[in-house]
């Protein structure tokens, strides 16, 4: 097999693939293959890593032309089409360099950042983002002594968005996050819909409202890819449809008045 | 608190970055982000330094949970827990090791400190009643464990970073710690090469905190991060400060085959068990009352012994069976170990046994300190994983870790900032002379001839460390895996990264780590060929009884011209007296 890798550093006129040839074995990981590439080929590579047990969200690339964590793709699977995922289109995904995916592997950056070196994305606006809608916990009662009470019931809906490890690949596969370079993008919008849900919250609602403007919850298109590259199954399609249904209600009722 | 100051003209070229604090935290796991959070609210300036955005320390893989004696959970015989309940089963698991005045001190606080991360907005789990969840694990004689899924390490980091975010504390990301600067005796600061432009910086303040976690990679088997690279003890040991007890390693009994990926032993408190190729659960021959929640030395022994003995798979493995568990529970309680499973053993654990060995998983030594954080060096403190305060002693229960890292975290930050107002400011001139130390030690490193891949030498040092240092130890073998690692210090001395840049030098920032990760080495080996006898983790062949005659005591060890000098110091009892240790 071929790993195809983008290059890209400063002082170089335009970016480059640099393809290193190597066997796969059993388990390796699209990380695995880099750091070979690293190991054996050229050691000026740079990759983001660190639990490489997809558990803490550093290493989001663009594998196959589908956003995901480098640590936990395996290349077999890739190589015998398995991992395929239909995303909406958007200009990160047209072939713009050739490649054969029966065997070969191309690894891009993370779309949507800017570029630092190689696959080595500038994650600012993402986090810029994440703190725009003041992910911290408001809660509604003076802090009690002991552990304030939660019904097991109300779980499982939170878990499903404080899950999301901000890996960024949600990010990276939104159309509208490629286009208006503005949009808080699904992450975020997510993470803010986790404190609105959640019942310690003095007034979960109206937490919605800092982000009630064009490009916070009106933004998005449903376009769904976020959601299928998620390696958590963080679905923040389903966070921005309550979020707007919750607004919409709001604004009916203040209308009525 | 920033200043640009052109370095000395003579070499013109580079442009030194100078930043005042009144503390540097070094570190942005649980432990670093507790302390930022108490300095910043007592008014002072503090600013972390990690090598990593804080979201990706290692404290975010912790999976199974954190100990408090909430007795939210009755245990077998209805009765309930306590903080003295938890201290003794901490002292028993720790082999007697342990300090009990700061076991006690951690135990006391650990309601206190589940209830703090609650208050700002961890989603624990919850019992039907709408209390705290808690589980058994392994060691523990009630459900003490407080849980979030099997993701409670995640869920404690997203809110303590949260909370960081909210009050802008500065964090200085990807910069990697190069030197700890002394000054009179005291230290005085850090310098911190930016990982993306390969500049280096000198930090100033009042106080260090180092909070930079575990040495496990200088294993091959390991659960931990692969950025979990001993950094700090590596700094703490250039500058004079003593490492203590390093030889107390532990091996996680369920790492995943193939990655060595952690299964945590959550799955045991929820039920699963240890079965070897012949179909046995095992376990009743090692530790007939508690076994498969025996403590980690016990499992992964026992583990390791079947393995040896031919009842484990080809390969040198065993099973972790859940699948009596039923899909609801493990969906409910263990999503997260289920999903490693998947993506990295293709094994479903609702339908299947998961293969799973022993590995390296926690450093139980550290940097020497005091029950306040303190080192001998006034200005420099540690906690966490990184220190040594101690309270695992030669074996760490489950559940303790998370726990150590917020108690301690916040208490150190406490002391320092009553410490803070009896120091100095400190002298700048000597910062510029470090900076300038470091670039030229960068670029003797860029400027060596090339040599054999640096890559290489690190491989054969985890493997090394693993077969030599492993669980089974013995003197003769750890003789030879000195000599070897000594020889590696010495082959390494002569090489060089390819690449020549000085921004995003990925490669420049694993010689650099692998330089310390050969001094920890070092001091493990030595510790561990000294210590004649068998306590907690530390199983010598040779000397299969633990000596309490002749080694109750903690190793200390220090850089004397170059080479490791050990001593040892008494261990502080007070409540418990060592017994033998039953489970």
């Amino acid at each position: 097999m071929k790993l195809k890798v983008y290059r890209y550093y400063d002082g170089i006129e335009k970016p480059r693939y640099d393809t290193f040839k190597l066997e796969p074995t059993q388990g390796m990981t699209v990380l695995g293959a880099l750091f070979q590439f690293q190991q054996k080929f050229d050691d000026s590579i740079a990759f983001h890593y660190s639990c490489r047990g997809a558990v803490c969200g550093t290493c989001a690339m663009l594998i196959n032309k589908v956003p995901r964590l480098a640590c936990r793709t395996q290349v077999t699977s890739l190589l015998k089409g398995e991992l395929k995922i239909p995303l909406s289109p958007y200009p990160a995904l047209e072939e713009t360099v050739e490649w054969n995916p029966e065997e070969e592997i191309l690894v891009e950056p993370l779309p949507h950042l800017p570029v630092i070196r190689d696959l080595i994305v500038d994650m600012s606006k993402f986090f810029d983002f994440y703190k725009y809608v003041e992910p911290v916990f408001k809660p509604g009662d003076p802090t009690p002594e002991k552990a304030r009470h939660m019904d097991p019931v109300a779980i499982p809906e939170l878990e499903l968005y404080t899950n999301c490890i901000l890996c960024g690949a949600c990010f990276g596969s939104c159309p509208v996050d490629g286009s208006d370079p503005d949009y808080l993008g699904p992450a975020a919008l997510a993470k803010l819909y986790r404190f609105c849900i959640d019942p310690r919250e003095a007034n979960g609602i109206e937490r919605l409202k800092i982000a009630d403007i064009p490009r916070g919850w009106w933004d998005c298109e449903f376009h769904g890819n976020c959601r299928r590259v998620c390696p958590k199954d963080v679905p923040p399609l389903i966070a921005i449809a309550k979020a707007r249904e919750q607004l919409n209600q709001e604004r009916e009722k203040i209308g009525d008045k | 608190m920033y200043l640009d100051l052109k370095a000395d003209d003579e070499d013109g070229v580079v442009s030194t970055s100078i930043h005042y604090h009144d503390v540097i935290i070094i570190g942005g796991g649980l432990t670093g982000l507790r302390a930022a959070l108490q300095v910043s609210d007592s008014g002072l300036n503090g600013a972390i330094v990690s090598k990593v955005h804080p979201l990706r320390s290692h404290s975010v893989a912790a999976q199974g949970g954190m100990n408090a004696s909430l007795g939210n959970v009755p245990g077998e015989d209805g009765t309930s827990d306590s903080w003295e309940m938890h201290a003794y089963d901490t002292v028993k698991g720790s082999d007697y090791l342990a300090d009990q005045d700061a076991v006690e001190r951690m135990c006391r606080e650990a309601t206190a400190t589940v209830y703090e991360l609650e208050h700002m907005g961890t989603v624990w789990s919850r019992l039907e009643n709408g209390k705290i969840a808690q589980r058994p694990f392994g060691g523990a004689g009630f459900p003490r464990t407080c849980y979030a899924a099997d993701r409670t390490g995640h869920n404690a980091l997203h809110t303590l970073y949260e909370q960081v975010l909210d009050r802008n504390i500065p964090v200085y990301e990807e910069f990697f710690v190069t030197s700890l600067v002394k000054d009179s005796g005291r230290c005085i600061g850090c310098t911190a090469i930016e990982i993306m432009t390969g500049k280096i910086h000198g930090f100033i303040s009042k106080v260090v905190l180092m909070a930079t976690g575990g040495f496990g990679r200088i294993f091959n088997r390991s659960t931990n991060a692969l950025i979990n690279t001993g950094d700090g003890q590596a700094l703490a040991l250039d500058l004079g400060v003593p490492l203590k007890d390093m030889e107390f390693v532990q091996f996680h009994p369920t790492t995943l085959y193939g990655t060595n990926i952690l299964m945590s032993e959550g799955a045991r408190g929820e039920g699963g068990i240890l079965i070897n190729s012949r179909g046995e659960r095992f376990m009743k021959r090692y530790a007939p009352n508690s076994m498969d929640l025996a403590p980690r030395d016990v499992v992964a022994r026992s583990i390791e012994q079947e393995i040896r003995e031919g009842r484990g798979y080809d390969g040198g493995y065993i099973h972790l069976d859940l699948t009596h568990l039923g899909a609801d529970r493990i969906k409910e309680r263990l999503p997260g170990i289920r999903q490693i499973a998947m993506d990295f053993a293709n094994v479903d654990p609702i339908n299947d046994p998961v293969p799973v060995q022993p590995g390296q998983h926690y450093s139980m030594g550290g940097i020497d300190v005091e029950i306040n954080g303190g080192t001998i060096f006034p200005g420099l403190y540690a906690a966490g994983e990184c220190a040594c305060i101690s309270v695992h002693g030669a074996n760490r229960l489950g559940g303790n870790s998370l726990l150590e890292t917020v108690v301690y975290g916040r208490l150190v930050a406490d002391k320092i900032i009553k410490d803070i107002k009896e120091l100095s400011e400190p002298d700048s001139q000597h910062m510029k002379s470090a900076v300038k130390a470091v670039e030229s030690k960068i670029e003797e490193i860029l400027g060596r001839r090339e040599g054999a891949s640096i890559f290489k030498v690190r491989e054969n040092m985890a493997e090394t460390m693993f077969q030599k240092f492993g669980i089974f130890r013995d003197g003769q073998i750890m003789e030879e895996g000195l000599k070897e690692i000594k020889k590696m210090q010495e082959k390494l001395s002569h090489l060089t990264p390819n690449n020549k840049d000085l921004a995003v030098n990925q490669t420049l920032i694993q010689f650099l780590e692998l330089e310390g990760m050969l001094k920890i080495a070092e001091v493990v080996a030595c510790g561990a060929i000294k210590r004649e006898e068998s306590r907690g983790s530390h199983t010598r062949i040779d000397y299969p009884d633990r000596d309490d005659d002749n080694y109750l005591k903690h190793t200390l060890a220090v850089l004397k011209e170059g080479s490791i000098d050990l001593s040892y110091k008494s261990v502080i009892l007070g409540m418990f007296e060592p017994k033998e240790r039953v489970y």
